[in-house]
């Protein structure tokens, strides 16, 4: 059963003035441990996808269900508690606390969940390890390279134990190896814990890494690729047409 | 949580926000430090009114403070002396003979109010005798004592030892005359009183305006203030042909100042504040500006509202609260030297306070209250201040500020 559906999902800004479609009837379905990037030029409503399905924007036409609840047309304060519970996000700009450790960048997550101290800890602890930073638990953002930070961000992101993690753009301000680096952190936790990927990019890197790429055009799915299972030891993509339903 | 993040939040820009408690301690230590002055200057003129002259109670016949007739003095003062020596709320008590006359020095004349008074009872009621300068209280052994304030001497230019002739109405409305000695000077913080009135034994001018033991006014001091109330009915209940007044009917203006005086901080720390709101304001802002994708993070990763204005609100109460908690101290600190020495303001024109009746020399008080208000003003000061940018906060659309 897919955990993310969008059907239909349009997407006008400034319908008053000069109208921006920024979707267009967008219908997909996303299944349980997937790592797919969604990619296509700038512009192209990889974002405002991401978005939509992050319930961060509204659509103007359609609606998005997660693990069979319709987000669309929550109140905000329940959307906000949705978010908090089920959604991590990772930003290309990284957006830690600039005034928290690595550390409690990844434990406030849990603690606006009111997890117990214990569970918390016991969990950062973990991640933090997991994303090699061990040794950065004290450190502000500052203090840390731009991979360090992004890697920080999807421990926080992880942290509390979302059904999936939405990633815009996260490697876009990273060097080569800071971004592979990442790239192995991501899908070692992909493949470990299940946890699905969706990553909006540019970055070939990330593409080629993905095991699905959707590509868009003017907000719309030009085309929905998924690769052979990795074990098999095959590269290429298998199309499986426009906008169609995995 | 929220409480350390905003603390954190505050030293993101440790001048930005040290510039801002700065303008809060001194805006706070000045409030303090002027309203400790008033209030210094408002206790003692009050102090020195009810401890020096008024009391708490005073009694008169009903008709004596508006028409000062010499006849009209106190008919049944046995009865009332018996109730005030029974009564347990009267520390003390003391009868004075009063009269309007004329002084008269061998170089000029002036008008006074002669006030004859009961030396050992006065001195138990009243702390006019601390106001002696010169010479010797009435307790004189010379026949005739007088005592006269420093700048009716200085008028009539005589001095300790000289003699000066005193003369009245009395009750038979002759004009009558007696010679007094100077024995001693005095000097209160009010020129018109030291100008208008001189001191005499209560024996010595009952001799000459009655013939036998008549007095016009008894004051009480009552061993609360509250008390006063419950003192004055009972003795209006109790006894025809006087009436018994509290201070503050005696003297109403004397009531305004000590009215007023309580709700002055209210009104120094409104206008500081008023001023120090548009820098929290201007602070707030610039923090919320420059942290908009910060706080379009917060809300996205599922931060509620609620949480994000509280965040908000309590960076400006910490803010303010830790500029004014250095304000306070310093006002505390400031006021616990100055309370002590006083403020002398003679060379700032002080002088002339004396003219109203007040003193040269102030020392500043600053009531608990005062502290208590202050932080209570402070901290809606801060919370108002916030609001708009609380506000301005939450109608971010995370969406699209974490894209930016």
């Amino acid at each position: 059963m897919a955990i993310i559906t969008t059907q239909n999902l349009s997407k006008i800004y400034n319908p008053d003035t000069i109208p921006v479609h920024a979707l267009r009837d967008v219908s997909l379905e996303f299944e349980e441990g997937e790592f797919t990037t969604v990619r296509g030029p700038s512009g192209s409503g990889k974002t405002t996808l991401l978005n939509m399905i992050g319930g961060l924007d509204i659509p103007n036409e359609g609606f998005v269900e997660i693990d069979g609840t319709r987000i669309t047309g929550m109140k905000d304060r329940e959307l906000i508690n949705f978010r908090l519970n089920n959604i991590g996000f990772v930003f290309q700009a990284y957006n830690l606390i600039p005034v928290f450790t690595a550390y409690e960048n990844v434990s406030f997550i849990m603690l606006l969940q009111k997890r117990e101290k214990s569970e918390m800890k016991e969990r950062a602890e973990e991640l933090l390890t997991a994303m090699g930073l061990s040794k950065k638990f004290d450190s502000r953002p500052k203090q840390l390279s731009g991979g360090e930070q992004q890697r920080v961000a999807v421990a926080r992101a992880l942290a509390s134990r979302p059904k999936f993690i939405l990633a815009d753009e996260p490697t876009a301000n990273l060097d080569t190896d800071s971004a592979m680096n990442l790239l192995d952190m991501m899908e070692k936790m992909n493949k470990e814990e299940n946890v699905t990927f969706i990553f909006s990019t540019h970055d070939q890197r990330v593409i080629d890494r993905a095991r699905r790429v959707i590509t868009m055009v003017d907000g719309a799915i030009d085309k929905d690729e998924r690769k052979s299972p990795p074990s098999k030891g095959e590269s290429e993509l298998s199309e499986q047409g426009d906008d169609s339903l995995s | 949580m929220l409480l350390s993040i905003s603390w954190r939040n505050i030293w993101r820009h440790p001048a930005r926000s040290g510039v801002l408690m700065m303008a809060i301690i001194a805006g706070l230590w000045a409030g303090i430090l002027v309203t400790a002055l008033t209030n210094g200057w408002i206790h003692q003129r009050f102090v020195n009114m009810i401890q020096e002259e008024i009391t708490h109670v005073q009694i008169h016949h009903p008709e004596f403070l508006t028409e000062r007739e010499p006849w009209m003095y106190i008919q049944n003062k046995d009865e009332i002396f018996r109730f005030l020596e029974r009564d347990e709320r009267v520390l003390s008590w003391s009868a004075r003979t009063l009269t309007d006359g004329m002084i008269q020095s061998p170089l000029t004349t002036s008008g006074v109010q002669i006030r004859g008074v009961q030396i050992d009872r006065e001195r138990a009621t009243t702390t006019f005798h601390e106001n002696l300068t010169t010479g010797d209280y009435l307790d004189s052994e010379l026949r005739n004592p007088v005592l006269l304030g420093e700048r009716l001497a200085d008028k009539l230019n005589v001095e300790v030892g000289n003699r000066i002739v005193l003369t009245f109405q009395d009750l038979e409305n002759e004009i009558t005359s007696g010679s007094f000695t100077i024995t001693g000077l005095f000097r209160t913080a009010s020129n018109p009183y030291d100008e208008r009135n001189v001191f005499v034994r209560s024996d010595d001018l009952q001799d000459l305006l009655a013939g036998e033991v008549v007095f016009h006014e008894i004051a009480i001091l009552v061993d609360r203030e509250e008390l006063s109330d419950s003192v004055r009915t009972d003795l209006n209940y109790q006894f025809d042909q006087i009436i018994a007044e509290t201070w503050y009917e005696l003297s109403p203006e004397l009531r305004y100042i000590t009215d007023a005086g309580g709700n002055l901080i209210v009104y120094i720390m409104a206008v500081i504040l008023l001023a120090l709101a548009f820098g929290i304001l201007n602070t707030m802002l610039m923090a919320i500006f420059e942290r908009m994708r910060e706080l379009g993070m917060l809300l996205a990763i599922g931060m509620s509202k609620l949480r994000v204005f509280v965040m908000i609100m309590m960076e400006s109460v910490i803010l303010t609260m830790t500029g004014a908690g250095g304000g306070l101290l310093l006002a505390w600190l400031t006021l616990g030297y100055l309370g002590e020495k006083g403020i002398d303001m003679t060379s700032m024109g002080g002088d002339s306070m004396a003219e109203f009746g007040y003193d040269a020399v102030v020392y500043p008080i600053a009531y608990t209250n005062d502290y208590v208000t202050t932080i209570i003003l402070v901290v809606v000061t801060a919370l108002l201040a916030a609001i708009y940018p609380a506000i301005k906060a939450l109608r971010l659309n995370p969406g699209e500020v974490v894209r930016e």
